[in-house]
């Protein structure tokens, strides 16, 4: 966080906040950051589960985690076109109420 | 034009299953007065919903597979929102996605099975080849943070 902020005074303009911060930390530190992250595979890819239904809850359930809302691309690394697909799924599965829209 | 249509409807949970089957005779005819039929009927039995609907907490499930056009799915449609019983339903058309899930299946054995072809080996796996199953450690990373916000 401090090497973020300082590497942000520093240079002129900026240009939006949300740039790279790692860059300006990693050259302050010396180091980079010691975890590494594995990388996320799309679960439907992986298993090559072609057909992402809704009457499946079962294998819905993992991408509502407990608010109940759906678990974004970022976290559970799903691909652009099975996560598309999943959407469609997890909304059709929730108006039949078998998957909640809220945690109460 | 006919197509393939699921329909979903949850049947209010005080529905006697004389009342259940009737409900279902009744789509049943409707779909035979249109020129439709059913391919295949699933009851899913009594399930907890997730969320109350009005005041019930559970509903009878039941599963219609509908070959017919749209007009007789507009009609059941119409007939399932005005019926007291039925607290919920849903229709899907489903042959196009059936039909894309279908064709890559067929694309990937096909795939797979050319491979194996030109490596030299039978064409269709053999019961004990390939990876084990490993141990299921793909949960911990489902909440992974940004390195930010570790810090």
């Amino acid at each position: 966080m401090n090497g973020r902020r300082s590497f942000g005074s520093s240079s002129s303009g900026g240009g939006g906040g949300r740039g790279k911060p790692a860059a300006g930390a990693a050259g302050k530190d010396g180091q980079r950051r010691p975890m590494f992250r594995r990388r996320k595979v799309c679960k439907f890819c992986a298993d090559k589960i072609d057909d992402i239904n809704y009457k499946d809850t079962k294998l819905l359930m993992p991408f509502v985690p407990e608010r109940a809302k759906i678990l974004p691309r970022r976290i559970s690394g799903t691909c652009a076109l099975h996560q598309r697909k999943l959407r469609t799924a997890l909304m059709r599965a929730r108006q039949l109420a078998l998957i909640p829209y809220t945690a109460e | 034009m006919t197509r393939k249509y699921e329909l979903v409807y949850v049947v209010s949970p005080e529905a006697t299953d004389e009342q259940v089957a009737d409900l279902h005779n009744q789509v049943e005819a409707i779909a035979q007065r249109l020129n439709g039929q059913i391919e295949k009927t699933e009851n899913w039995g009594r399930r907890k919903l997730a969320y109350e609907i009005g005041r019930h907490k559970e509903g009878t499930y039941v599963l219609e597979v509908i070959n017919g056009g749209g007009d007789l799915m507009k009609e059941i449609d119409r007939r399932l929102k005005v019926s007291d019983l039925v607290i919920r339903h849903l229709v899907v058309r489903v042959d196009e996605e059936q039909g894309v899930v279908e064709r890559t299946r067929a694309r990937r054995t096909e795939t797979s099975r050319r491979r194996r072809v030109a490596r030299g080996l039978p064409a269709d796996r053999q019961p004990g080849e390939g990876q084990r199953g490993e141990p299921d450690d793909d949960r911990d990373d489902r909440f992974d943070l940004g390195a930010e916000d570790m810090r």
